[in-house]
């Protein structure tokens, strides 16, 4: 999510297309769809992955796909390994919360922050849950590099760090390492929150944004598309 | 564009902040939280989700295929300083409801179920309640509140439960026979809840004592707390 891959480009849907895809793997878990509609549903959610370039990540979600149906497929009662059950069990499990995943990864990977941002805006979801999630997007790369500082900083002291502390010495590990980034993120909030009344993140009325999203023709598309098996699967028609 | 703005509501709890910023901004979302209020509730929220993470990590290593069932419980136990030092620097109600609501949000959008959002939305609703009525300081209650709040994360494991449904379903459209594995899934899913839920009990009590201590050791010490 960086600020970079904020570009609306032709193939990007709009956040609020994502979230609904994302509501209808959740059905799909929910409703305990059937095979064919588990696949078509796939194949539905891997095709805006491609088209917007992200060939690796939907290769090796339709690898995921096939194994985990070709699992679910073995048969343990007539192989007389009743044990088998277990994994073609976990097989269908998996397969059942892959959907969720796989919209999941598609949502992360193509949205930008502020697209996020303004979309959450645009559905009027009230300050209180917008200003935060803004927080967490900017707060979280500095996390990760407050903790490789720690780190230097520990090692700099002679104190051990690596997997091997952090199984002999659970809690004082934790302590080490969360107690300087509790004091930093107390820190951090209070620049932040001078940085953003500055820029007027505090002001009252309507906010614009640089980043602009609309309802394209794909999206309705998409939405279609997607809705189609969906219903045909909970009606009963396949 | 719509205005997103609520009218002003004084709140005679607020009005006794010492932090020079929250007199500066003023705006009150109908919440009681001005946005330096919630900036702060983000960038512990980010801190929590941090913690999530490395629990769902955690949690994965240890118990494979069936991977966030010990998730809410790891993260009770490493996410206990994150919610003592929120209350205390908050002392405000809307702090801990918020912090559940939007890290439900983020396991949404990341690909978790999507009822997980209702628990993470009633649990820490209650947990803000029994927080306030010791005003965010009553260390008893504070320690409840952080139990209740864990449990908030009960959401993301949900799908288990729907597992056996979803694979006895697949062998019934299979034409086979689903009494052997109604069989042993009744063990597991009974006992393994019972578990799991124990498993937050301990665990929440364990890393909310372990927040607490922190707390008087380091924060308080520092002024910060």
């Amino acid at each position: 999510m960086g600020s970079s891959a904020s570009r609306t480009g032709p193939h990007t849907l709009d956040p609020r297309t994502k979230l609904v895809l994302l509501l209808f793997a959740n059905l799909m878990l929910f409703f305990h769809v059937v095979l064919v509609t588990q696949l078509v549903m796939a194949a539905l959610f891997l095709t805006p992955m491609a088209v917007e370039g992200r060939t690796r990540m939907a290769s090796r979600f339709a690898v995921a796909v096939a194994a985990l149906t070709a699992l679910s497929m073995i048969d343990p009662d007539a192989m007389g390994v009743p044990q088998l059950h277990v994994v073609s069990a976990l097989a269908v499990g998996v397969s059942m919360m892959l959907p969720c995943f796989m919209t999941g990864a598609y949502a992360v990977a193509t949205t930008s922050a502020s697209a996020f941002v303004y979309a959450l805006r645009r559905m009027r979801a009230p300050e209180a849950v917008v200003v935060p999630c803004v927080v967490i997007i900017r707060f979280f790369p500095t996390v990760a590099r407050d903790y490789r500082s720690i780190r230097e900083a520990m090692a700099l002291r002679g104190i051990a760090s690596g997997a091997a502390a952090w199984l002999r010495h659970p809690a004082r590990s934790l302590e080490y390492v969360l107690v300087p980034l509790l004091m930093n993120a107390t820190t951090v909030a209070q620049d932040l929150s001078v940085a953003a009344l500055t820029k007027g993140l505090g002001r009252e009325g309507a906010h614009t944004s640089r980043t602009a999203i609309r309802m394209r023709a794909c999206d309705w598309g998409m939405m279609a598309a997607a809705t189609l098996p969906l219903v045909a699967d909970i009606a009963g028609v396949v | 564009m719509e205005p997103t703005v609520t009218p002003q509501t004084p709140d005679p709890t607020t009005a006794s902040s010492t932090d020079a910023l929250h007199a500066g901004t003023g705006r009150r979302n109908g919440t009681g939280l001005a946005t330096a209020d919630l900036i702060t509730i983000g960038v512990f929220s980010a801190l929590y989700f941090v913690m999530v993470c490395v629990a769902t990590l955690v949690s994965t290593l240890f118990t494979g295929g069936f991977g966030s069932i010990f998730l809410p419980a790891i993260a009770a136990l490493i996410s206990g300083p994150v919610f003592m030092l929120l209350d205390a620097r908050l002392r405000r109600f809307g702090g801990i409801t918020v912090m559940g609501l939007v890290i439900g949000l983020f396991l949404f959008v990341s690909g978790h179920f999507a009822l997980s959002f209702i628990a993470s939305l009633v649990f820490p609703l209650a947990a803000d309640l029994i927080a306030r009525a010791g005003s965010y300081r009553n260390r008893t209650l504070l320690l409840v509140s952080y139990v209740v709040f864990s449990y908030g994360l009960t959401g993301p494991i949900l799908p288990l439960w729907f597992m056996k449904d979803a694979y006895v379903a697949s062998l019934e459209a299979r034409g086979k026979d689903a009494a052997y594995i109604e069989g042993v899934f009744a063990n597991i899913n009974t006992g393994t809840f019972i578990l799991a839920m124990t498993a937050i009990l301990v665990c929440a009590l364990l890393g909310g004592w372990f927040g607490q201590r922190l707390m008087r050791k380091h924060f308080a010490k520092a002024g910060i707390a």
